[in-house]
């Protein structure tokens, strides 16, 4: 319960860091989507039914702050971790560069599984060219901040057990 | 069954969760999620801090804004310097350009008055020692410039050339203790040496006492010498003192040509007899 809020936690002030700060990064119109990297992190080290739930909040937040229709980022984030989940049961991630790439994958199952659901739900004329662009670049500096982000997810998640060992 | 449950709990769970998001996105596409409780929660969490981050963008934004406009005040400010700076140089080249011009000119029009054997230098080097009075023009041998020679400017004389070289040549002043020319005094045709010292400054020698000289007295060469051209300004008299005993008087002179202020000068050949109306 513990690690869920922990992450829960992260993943709202990663929502609102790329409302906000993460803005200003030079990645032009793209904001780097931090939050499909911890879904994926979860998916991958934290494979749980606390994890799943809290990849839908995660989605489900992006949503509410930023969606214009709910259940977008809900369905696309829980997608992902259940890729990523399904996945992971037949490689070995701990190498940085397969981190990046299974970010990559993700950020395109995640762009894949939204063009679908824009397509099903929502109708906008030229939406297709430019939603392949938007899908690539964000795979691209999601996959570029990855290691950085699971180094930094990892450290967090050993401060806690730490805590919990000696708390115990 | 409840071992598949257990077994396969998160893959069940995330499927539950992606039904239920198309559930959601079902019902509030079709309009009927209205004031629902979980966005309003997250919302209430969310918003202070996107607040609080917001604010912190806001001045990032504005630090950023004061230095963009900072570093273009600079780089504006080093432009004009520089600009200035480009500016002052060019107009030092068009004064010195003008001053060169016009001594130039005052040169051409001496040199018409001169043979036209009259040879064109350039002072490039003064005394290296302050025992001498001697200056370094850029002309030599190859130019025609010959030991013996005077050097004059339109002011007046300026020297002799004692030694040469293929393309420089050495100029001995009219204010060094070993120079020696023949003059006049303009007003009374009295007759004299002007010579450098060392302890008085240049002098005119060999005056007898009973010749009447005056200060301001003008005294020009008197082309006797073979060396310079007869009517040259040499110097002007600042100074006489007759003494009790000598059969000269002290006259002090104060050179017509400052050799420190020259840049260019006219090499005239020994033997030419122009005269020159000073």
């Amino acid at each position: 319960m513990r690690l869920f809020l922990l992450y829960f936690s992260v993943g709202v002030f990663l929502i609102v860091l790329q409302g906000t700060l993460l803005r200003l990064l030079p990645f032009g119109p793209v904001v780097p989507d931090l939050v499909l990297v911890l879904c994926v992190y979860l998916g991958l080290h934290h494979p749980t039914m606390g994890a799943a739930l809290g990849s839908f909040l995660l989605g489900y937040s992006v949503d509410v702050v930023s969606s214009r229709l709910l259940g977008l980022n809900a369905f696309a984030m829980s997608l992902v971790f259940l890729s990523v989940y399904l996945s992971s049961r037949s490689i070995w991630i701990q190498n940085p560069l397969v981190t990046s790439f299974v970010v990559l994958l993700a950020a395109l199952v995640k762009g894949a599984a939204l063009v679908l659901l824009w397509a099903v739900f929502l109708s906008v004329e030229g939406f297709w060219l430019g939603a392949a662009r938007y899908i690539i670049m964000e795979a691209l500096v999601a996959a570029l901040l990855a290691p950085v982000l699971f180094a930094l997810l990892r450290r967090g998640q050993n401060y806690v057990e730490k805590f919990r060992v000696a708390a115990q | 069954m409840l071992a598949f449950l257990r077994k396969n709990q998160v893959a069940l769970s995330s499927c539950c969760c992606l039904l239920l998001s198309i559930y959601i996105l079902t019902a509030a596409a079709r309009g009927q999620l209205k004031n629902e409780p979980l966005s309003a929660l997250l919302m209430w969490i969310m918003r202070p801090l996107q607040i609080a981050s917001q604010e912190t963008v806001d001045w990032i934004k504005g630090f950023q804004e004061n230095y963009d406009t900072l570093a273009g005040f600079r780089s504006e400010n080093e432009r004009l310097r520089k600009r200035v700076q480009a500016l002052e140089v060019e107009r030092q080249k068009l004064l010195e350009a003008e001053a060169t011009n016009r001594r130039l000119k005052e040169l051409l029009d001496f040199r018409s008055h001169l043979p036209d054997t009259a040879i064109t230098a350039s002072i490039i080097a003064n005394s290296a020692s302050s025992w001498f009075q001697s200056c370094l023009l850029n002309k030599g041998s190859a130019d025609g410039v010959r030991k013996g020679m005077a050097v004059v400017t339109p002011l007046g004389v300026v020297g002799q050339v004692v030694s040469v070289t293929a393309r420089t040549a050495k100029v001995i002043l009219l204010t060094d203790p070993n120079s020696g020319i023949d003059v006049l005094v303009q007003r009374t045709r009295s007759r004299g040496i002007v010579s450098g010292s060392l302890e008085d400054g240049t002098v005119l020698k060999y005056v007898k006492r009973s010749e009447d000289i005056q200060e301001g007295d003008r005294l020009i060469t008197s082309g006797v010498d073979g060396v310079f051209p007869k009517g040259l300004l040499a110097g002007t008299v600042i100074k006489v003192r007759k003494q009790h005993l000598g059969l000269f008087q002290f006259i002090e002179v104060l050179p017509a040509v400052r050799s420190e202020r020259v840049e260019e000068v006219l090499v005239v050949a020994a033997e030419s007899g122009a005269e020159k109306k000073p």
